[in-house]
């Protein structure tokens, strides 16, 4: 794709139409694709116990979308509110350490601590201490994304370019402007790259927080759990297909909001 | 300017390695001063010293009369550092703009320039609202220059600015400098390793010597102004070339004895 965009006359090779072209994108993965189906039928007609078979799971969605749609809200409300709290949090706390380094002194072991406690361990005390509410299901999405984030706009914050800090430190700029024209716009490279970490995570945390801190039992998470002990395959198997297809968006998403935020770090993109 | 007296150290008690020792300078208002010397001298050292980047631990600074710090605060001083720095999310003009914008306070009472006036006095005119990654090394340095011009300070302080540039490149950038200069005569420090670069320049050129870092000798350039590339073809330029390539191998064989 990015050949198009720096496509130089000198060197241009005979341009592929572009129905060629998006064949040609297309097709490699949607073989993989196709290839993994077929052997999935396979399995799944000759092993009815292990997995169900393609149409079932089809069938499971088509049947009652509107058990799937409400539990995908769910799932989706634990992300929305505790990745984002999560993220928030992670961003500011990142902000506050490298404008105050005693911040960092005194918080930093604390958080260690807390980020190599397992988080699944954590989430039943979390039931204990905050009931069975939706509460102890965005703490544990929220501290799933919070490390990351916070590690990486730490070190985005740190890796301003000395030279242009130099120039600002001539002028006499406030803190204030060195953080908004400086530190802020150059940490960006890093905050993406901590969201692209924090997003398919921010997934596994919510499945998590609804396996372990059950509580109300809603979420495609605790449809999965519900539904295997059953032995209820096919819905046990479409909810993870749409755990999966919320993850994919979100990094779409995420790509997206990239591609607008940070069209400058691509020089790629620039060249518009 | 005047600097008095200036010594600098690093390192720890025990192994604490003098890099500035008594180093005294004065640059007039509207004088080119470069500094010479052999790599690992303190010329970068004392340039942050005078911009106020790095405290010294004896001597004293002033500009205009003024302690560096209150230098910095009326935003008195121009930086040129050795790679552009420019703010790869912002214009070439927005970029140019940035010291008019930041601290604001220190803008009464001085003659800003026109953004856009200087850009295109630089040759910029046309990359104006382009970004620094669709800009060249050489156009990318002139907009860095152009950056620390705009906000009209007391003194420009510049550290090897065209050294990451090609030899061709480096010489096109060195003549619009001294273009620009010579008609906004401005006192300017300027660090450089190229003996040609410092002769076209500058009024005075300092000789630095290493271990520790201090002056070895002041040379001036009597060549008449204004200059041009006419002037590399004539014999007072060769002569004061070979005197100060003779000088500078006298300081590095010192340091090596
Ligand atoms: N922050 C520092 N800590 C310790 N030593 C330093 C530091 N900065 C500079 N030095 C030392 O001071 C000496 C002078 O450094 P400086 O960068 O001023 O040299 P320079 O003349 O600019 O050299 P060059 O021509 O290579 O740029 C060097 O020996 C260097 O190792
Ligand atoms: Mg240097």
């Amino acid at each position: 794709m990015s050949d198009a965009m720096t496509a130089n006359p000198v060197q241009t090779r005979k341009t592929a139409s572009p129905v060629a072209r998006l064949v040609g994108s297309w097709l490699p993965p949607a073989v993989t694709f196709v290839i993994v189906a077929v052997l999935w039928q396979v399995v799944a007609l000759n092993n009815p116990y292990v997995l169900p078979t393609l149409e079932s799971v089809g069938n499971s969605m088509a049947s009652d979308p509107h058990m799937y749609w409400a539990n995908m809200l769910v799932t989706c409300q634990e992300i929305v509110i505790g990745a984002g709290a999560g993220i928030l949090f992670g961003f500011l706390l990142a902000v506050a350490m490298s404008e105050l380094p005693i911040i960092e002194k005194a918080v930093m072991p604390l958080i260690v601590v807390i980020m190599v406690t397992p988080v699944v361990a954590i989430a039943p005390a979390l039931v204990v201490a905050f009931g069975f509410g939706m509460l102890p299901k965005y703490i544990v999405t929220g501290l799933v994304v919070f490390f990351p984030m916070l590690v990486n706009s730490l070190a985005g914050l740190r890796d301003v370019d000395q030279k242009a800090l130099d120039v600002f430190k001539t002028l006499h700029a406030s803190r204030w402007e060195t953080f908004r024209d400086l530190r802020l716009p150059g940490c960006m490279p890093f905050v993406f790259a901590g969201l692209r970490i924090a997003m398919p995570l921010a997934v596994v945390g919510a499945a998590v927080a609804e396996f372990v801190a059950a509580g109300q039992q809603a979420g495609l998470g605790s449809l999965v759990t519900i539904s295997a002990a059953q032995a209820n395959l096919p819905v046990t198997w479409a909810s993870i297909a749409l755990l999966c297809l919320l993850g994919v968006v979100l990094v779409s998403l995420l790509a997206l909001l990239r591609k607008r935020v940070l069209w400058w770090s691509d020089a790629d993109v620039i060249g518009r | 300017m005047q600097v008095s007296n200036i010594t600098k150290s690093f390192g720890p008690d025990e192994a604490r390695v003098t890099v500035l020792n008594g180093v005294s300078l004065t640059i007039r208002k509207g004088e080119f001063v470069s500094l010479i010397g052999p790599s690992g001298c303190g010329k970068s050292t004392l340039l942050k010293v005078v911009a106020g980047l790095s405290d010294a631990d004896g001597g004293s600074v002033s500009i205009n009369g003024k302690s560096v710090a209150e230098a910095a605060r009326r935003k008195a001083i121009g930086l040129v550092p050795q790679s552009p720095a420019l703010l790869p999310w912002r214009t070439i003009l927005d970029n140019v703009s940035l010291p008019i914008k930041i601290n604001p306070a220190a803008n009464a009472g001085r003659t800003l320039r026109d953004p856009k006036e200087i850009l295109t006095s630089f040759g910029l005119g046309k990359a104006m609202d382009r970004y620094p990654a669709q800009l060249s090394g050489g156009m990318q340095q002139r907009a860095a220059i152009a950056r620390a011009f705009v906000f009209d300070p007391d003194i420009l302080l510049m550290d090897e600015p065209f050294s990451a540039l090609d030899e061709m490149n480096r010489d096109q950038q060195r003549m619009g400098l001294l273009d620009f200069w010579q008609s906004n005569q401005k006192s300017v420090l300027f660090v450089t390793h190229s003996v040609p670069e410092a002769i076209m320049l500058s009024d005075r050129i300092v000789l630095m010597a290493a271990h520790p870092g201090r002056i070895a000798e002041i040379i001036d350039v009597d060549l008449p102004r204004p200059r041009n590339e006419a002037l590399y073809a004539t014999d007072a330029f060769r002569d004061l070339e070979g005197y100060v390539r003779n000088a500078l191998r006298k300081v590095m064989e010192a340091a090596h004895v």
